[in-house]
C-alpha cells in the first residue's frame, strides 16, 4: 500500500498551471504527449493546453528521449582527428505523461546501460530528467500490459499522477520529484479515501484489458526455448517484409548503429548513434559481407528470443512491457508477442532455459571506453601478402594495452568508422601492439591507405582472451585457417615466449590456406619450427605450376593423418581451433575421431562486434554476447548453440 | 590531387543535377574536393578526361548506348544518378506496350523513319548497358545523400546507402503510418535513403529509390485485407517507378 505521506492532491486545472509555469521559466524543456492526427506522440509542450493525459498510446516510446533516432556522440575534426568534442547534450527535461509500462522499459534499459560498463551519453539524460508518469486511462487496443503487470508501476517515476476526476492524485517517487511539487505548488495530502480511490482506478483499469497473454510472464522463457525449431518461425516469418518497425517502436530495443558522418568539406565530421533492428539483414553483417542471419525467419525469432528468453535469462526480465506497439505498427501482423506466445502456449516446455548461454563464468573485460577511442600512432607496416598487411600500433599514452591472447580491438578511423580487429601480437610491457588486416570493409581500406607516423582511435582490448593458465602442463595442437592465423599469432607467440615455454608440453601448428600466396608469417613459422618440441605443418588447398610451396597441398583436414596423436595424448591436449566459419564444422569431426573430448576444444568466432561492450546487440549467438563472453569459447559450451557454427 | 567529375544526362528531366546545382554555397565546398570537368546545366566546358562520371537518365535509343559506353571507357567510377539511371523509373512505364505502339501513339504521322533520334527502343536503366559502381537512388536525388556519397568516394570510402526499407526511417521520423490512413504505400519494401520525406509530408511511398524485394503473395493479401486496400491499388503504384522490375512482378 502506498505511503499517505507520498501521495498528494492537486487539482487538475492548479497541475495545468504548473506546466505553464514550468514552461515558462526555461529551466527544463517540457515534453509532453500531444496529438499527431488521430495518434499520440511525446514532443516539446508551448502550452498545458496540448498535454493529452487520457492517451492510449503513443507512437514511438519516450526511449527516444534517453537513447534518440540519431545522436551525436562526438563532433571531430579530420585535420586535428583527436581535437574531439564529445557531445554536451541537452537541457534538463521533464517528461509528462509516461504510461506506467514504458516507465518499467526505461528500467529495463538502466539495467543494460549502466552497468559496469556505463553508458555515459545515457547516463547524463537519465540524471538530466525528471519523469511524471500518468496512470493509463484508456487502455490502447493492442496492449496486454495487464498480463505483463506493466500496466501499473511503484517505481521508476520522480512523480506520477492518478487521475480521479476533478483532482489528480500526484504519487511522490524520489526526492527530486517531491522537490519539484514543492517548488512550484502547494498540494493537499491525500487522504485515506484518495489513496482508496487510487487503487480503484488500479482495479478497473486491470479489468479493461481485453487482451490477455495465456503463459505467465516467468514461463516465456521455458516455451521459447522448447519451440525453437517450431514451424510457427517459418510460418510466421514468411509474412515478414523484415521491415523492423517492430523493433523502432519498442520500448525495450536497444540495439543501435554508429555511423561516422563528413560533410563535404572533408574536414568537419561527426559520429552518429542511431537505431538498428534485429530483423533487418544487414544487423549481422561483417566487413567481409558475411551476413549471420541470413535466413528471415532467424531474424523473425532472434526478436522473440531476445525479449523472452536472452534478456530474462541475463537480467531478471521479461524485456516485453505489453504496450502493443509492434502489433499496430506491423503491416501483416505477425509481430505481436501476445498473440506469438498464445500460439505457443498448446505446445511444450522446457526445463533448462538457460540452454541458449554458455553455462561457465567467464571473466569479462572491463576495461576499454565504450564511444571515445584512445589516440593511436602507427609505428610500422608490413605487407605480408598481397591482401594482409600488419601495422604495429603503439598507445599514445605510453601504457602497455593490456590484453590477453585472443582479445580484439576496435579501431577507429575518424570520418570512416570503427571496425573490430584481432590483436595479434602477445601480451607484453611495451605499449605497441600488432594488428594484422585484410582490406575488407571500409576501416581496413582506410588503414591501407595510411602511412608511418598516422593517428588512428583504439577502444578496448574487448571480449574474453584464452585462458591460458588452463593451457599450462598440456599438449596443444593449434589448427587455423587463412587470417585465422592472426589471433592465433597472440596465443602461439604466447606459449614459445622463453619465459613461458616450459609451462606447456608438446605444441604442434596446423596452418591451412588456400594458397601458396596467402600463407602469413613465413618466416615466424621458421622460428617457431625451432622451438623445443614443436611440430609445425602447413597446407594449401590448391598449387598452381610455378608457385613454390614445400607444405601439403589438400584442405587443413589431411593434416591430421600426419600428426601422431592417440587417444591417451588427446586427453591430455588442448585443440584450439580458429579460421573460416566453414572449417570448424570438419575439423571438430576430425578432432572428435581422435578422440579429443568437447572440453578440450577451443574455438575463437567471428561476429559483428560493434560496441565491444555488449550493448548494440550486433554480435550475439543466441544469448550469447560475443563482444563480452567470446570470441574463444569451449567447444562444449556453444556445441549446442543453434548459432554458432550455422 | 582532386578527383575530376563529370556529369551526363540522358532520356530524364535533368531535376536530379538541378538538386546538385541548388546546392548553392555549398557547391564551394564541392569544388573544393572535387574538379568539375562538364556539367552542362551549370558551365559550358567540357573535357573528356574525368574519374568520375555521374549519370542521370534513362537509356532509350542506340545512340545513348554508343555515347554511354564511351562515357564508361573514360570514368573510372561510374555514378547512377536519379531513378531514371538507377531502375528505369517513370521511363519504364512505356516499357508495358512494344516500342513501336508507343512512338505512334506519340509521334503519329510525323516522318521520323530512320531519324536515329527517335530510334527508340524499350526503356534501359544505366546498369542494363554498363557496369555502374554506386548508386544514388530517388526522383529526385537526395541532396545530402549526394553530399554523402561524393564525401566518401573523396576519402576513399564506400558510400553506405541504405538496404532497408522506408519504414525504418518513417518510424524514426514518428510519422503516422499511411496505411493506418487508408493509403497504400510502397515504404515497406522501398530502399531507404530519403529520410521518408513522401510519407513525412502525407504522401504514399511511390517506390522512387527501388524495390527491395518482393514480399510473399500470402503478405500481400494479409496487409490489403487488414486495411482494406485493392490489389489494383498497389499494381499501379508499383508500375510508376517499377515497371518490369522482377520484384514487382
Amino acid at each position: 500500500m502506498t505511503e499517505l505521506k507520498n501521495v498528494k492532491i492537486i487539482a487538475k486545472k492548479d497541475f495545468d498551471s504548473v506546466v505553464n509555469n514550468l514552461i515558462q521559466d526555461e529551466t527544463y524543456e517540457i515534453v509532453g504527449v500531444k496529438t499527431r492526427g488521430k495518434k499520440f506522440v511525446f514532443d516539446i509542450l508551448e502550452n498545458a493546453s496540448e498535454l493529452c493525459l487520457n492517451y492510449d498510446v503513443t507512437i514511438l516510446p519516450p526511449k527516444k528521449y534517453f537513447l534518440p533516432q540519431f545522436e551525436k556522440l562526438m563532433d571531430f575534426n579530420l585535420e586535428k582527428p583527436f581535437d574531439v568534442k564529445e557531445n554536451e547534450d541537452d537541457k534538463p527535461r521533464i517528461i509528462i505523461g509516461m504510461h506506467p509500462y514504458d516507465i518499467i522499459a526505461l528500467e529495463q534499459m538502466d539495467k543494460l546501460y549502466l552497468d559496469s560498463q556505463r553508458d555515459d551519453f545515457y547516463k547524463r539524460r537519465r540524471d538530466n530528467t525528471i519523469i511524471i508518469g500518468v496512470d493509463i486511462q484508456k487502455v490502447s487496443e493492442r496492449s496486454f500490459a495487464a498480463s505483463m503487470n506493466t500496466h501499473v508501476t511503484d517505481s521508476g517515476f520522480d512523480l506520477l499522477l492518478t487521475n480521479l476526476g476533478n483532482i489528480y492524485a500526484i504519487t511522490i517517487g524520489s526526492e527530486k520529484g517531491r522537490q519539484l511539487l514543492q517548488k512550484h505548488v502547494a498540494t493537499k495530502n491525500a487522504t485515506d479515501e484518495d489513496i482508496k480511490k487510487v487503487q480503484e482506478v488500479h482495479d478497473i483499469l486491470f479489468s479493461k484489458y481485453k487482451r490477455k497473454v495465456k503463459i505467465e510472464k516467468k514461463d516465456w522463457s521455458s516455451f521459447l526455448v522448447a519451440n525453437y525449431d517450431h514451424a510457427l518461425w517459418e510460418e510466421r516469418s514468411d509474412k515478414c517484409l523484415g521491415c523492423s518497425s517492430c523493433t523502432m517502436v519498442c520500448p525495450t530495443c536497444f540495439c543501435y548503429d554508429v555511423k561516422d558522418e563528413v560533410s563535404l568539406n572533408l574536414k568537419d565530421g561527426k559520429r552518429i548513434r542511431t537505431w538498428d533492428g534485429c530483423l533487418l539483414r544487414d544487423f549481422t553483417k561483417i566487413g567481409s559481407g558475411e551476413v549471420f542471419r541470413e535466413d528471415m525467419r532467424d531474424r523473425y525469432r532472434h526478436r522473440f528470443f531476445r525479449k523472452g528468453n536472452y534478456l530474462p535469462e541475463r537480467y531478471g526480465f521479461v524485456a516485453c512491457v505489453g504496450c502493443g506497439r509492434c502489433g499496430t505498427a506491423c503491416l501483416p501482423d505477425i509481430a505481436d508477442p501476445c498473440d506469438v506466445m498464445n500460439e505457443l502456449s498448446q505446445f511444450e516446455t522446457a526445463e533448462d532455459t538457460d540452454r541458449f548461454f554458455i553455462k561457465q563464468k567467464t571473466t569479462t573485460s572491463e576495461k576499454g571506453t565504450i564511444h571515445i577511442p584512445g589516440e593511436a600512432t602507427i609505428k610500422r607496416m608490413k605487407k605480408l601478402t598481397e591482401m594482409e598487411t600488419l601495422f604495429e600500433i603503439e598507445l599514445d599514452d605510453k601504457n602497455p594495452l593490456n590484453h590477453k591472447p585472443g582479445q580484439f580491438v576496435e579501431v577507429s578511423i575518424f570520418g570512416i568508422g570503427e571496425a573490430p580487429i584481432s590483436v595479434s601480437s602477445a601480451p607484453s610491457n611495451s605499449s605497441s601492439f600488432d594488428i594484422v588486416v585484410r582490406k575488407v570493409g571500409n576501416v581496413t581500406s582506410k588503414l591501407f591507405t595510411m602511412k608511418i607516423g598516422d593517428k588512428l582511435g583504439i577502444r578496448g582490448p574487448f571480449g574474453n582472451g584464452f585462458d591460458v593458465e588452463s593451457l599450462e602442463k598440456k599438449n596443444l595442437l593449434f589448427i587455423s585457417g587463412g587470417i585465422g592465423m592472426v589471433p592465433m599469432r597472440s596465443l602461439i607467440d604466447y606459449v614459445v615466449d622463453k619465459n613461458n615455454r616450459k609451462k606447456f608440453k608438446d605444441i604442434t601448428i596446423l596452418y591451412g590456406c588456400k594458397r601458396p600466396c596467402e600463407v602469413l608469417f613465413t618466416d615466424e613459422v621458421k622460428k617457431w619450427e625451432k622451438v623445443d618440441n614443436l611440430i609445425c605443418k602447413m597446407t594449401v588447398d590448391q598449387c598452381d605450376d610455378g608457385e613454390c610451396w614445400v607444405g601439403e597441398v589438400g584442405l587443413i583436414t589431411t593434416l591430421f593423418p600426419k600428426i601422431k596423436l592417440d587417444t591417451a595424448d588427446s586427453k591430455n591436449t588442448i585443440a584450439v581451433v580458429i579460421g573460416p566459419p566453414i572449417m570448424y564444422k570438419f575439423v571438430i569431426q576430425c578432432l572428435k575421431t581422435l578422440g579429443f573430448p568437447d572440453e578440450n576444444i577451443l574455438v575463437s568466432l567471428e561476429r559483428r562486434m560493434k560496441c565491444g561492450v555488449g550493448k548494440c546487440g550486433h554480435c550475439q549467438i543466441n544469448g550469447v554476447y560475443v563482444c563480452k563472453e567470446g570470441p574463444v569459447f569451449n567447444y562444449s559450451q556453444i556445441r549446442n548453440l543453434p548459432e554458432a557454427f550455422a | 590531387m582532386k578527383p575530376r567529375v563529370a556529369f551526363f544526362d540522358f532520356a530524364s528531366c535533368e531535376g536530379c543535377q538541378l538538386q546538385i546545382a541548388n546546392l548553392e554555397e555549398e557547391i564551394l565546398d564541392l569544388i573544393s574536393i572535387v574538379d568539375v570537368v562538364s556539367f552542362r546545366e551549370v558551365m559550358k566546358e567540357h573535357s573528356d578526361d574525368y574519374d568520375i562520371a555521374f549519370i542521370e537518365g534513362s537509356i532509350m535509343r542506340p545512340i545513348d548506348v554508343q555515347r554511354l559506353r564511351k562515357i564508361r571507357s573514360h570514368a573510372k567510377i561510374l555514378v547512377a544518378l536519379g531513378a531514371c539511371a538507377t531502375i528505369g523509373g517513370i521511363n519504364k512505364i512505356r516499357n508495358q506496350w512494344p516500342a513501336e505502339e508507343v512512338k505512334k501513339e506519340v509521334y503519329r504521322d510525323a516522318d521520323i523513319d530512320g531519324n536515329e533520334f527517335f530510334d527508340a527502343f524499350q526503356t534501359k536503366a544505366v546498369n542494363e548497358v554498363v557496369p555502374v559502381d554506386y548508386y544514388i537512388h530517388g526522383c529526385p536525388i537526395d541532396r545530402d545523400e549526394f553530399k554523402h556519397i561524393v564525401a566518401s568516394l573523396a576519402l576513399g570510402k564506400k558510400p553506405e546507402i541504405p538496404n532497408y526499407p522506408v519504414c525504418v526511417e518513417c518510424k524514426k521520423n514518428e510519422n503516422v503510418c499511411l496505411f493506418e490512413l487508408g493509403k497504400f504505400c510502397l515504404g515497406p519494401i522501398t530502399r531507404a535513403g530519403c529520410n521518408a520525406i513522401c510519407p513525412a509530408n502525407g504522401s504514399a511511398c511511390e517506390g522512387c529509390r527501388g524495390i527491395l524485394k518482393k514480399p510473399q503473395v500470402e503478405c500481400i493479401m494479409d496487409v490489403l485485407k487488414r486495411y482494406d486496400l485493392t490489389y489494383e491499388e498497389m499494381k499501379s503504384r508499383c508500375t510508376l517507378y517499377n515497371y518490369g522490375r522482377e520484384e514487382c512482378k
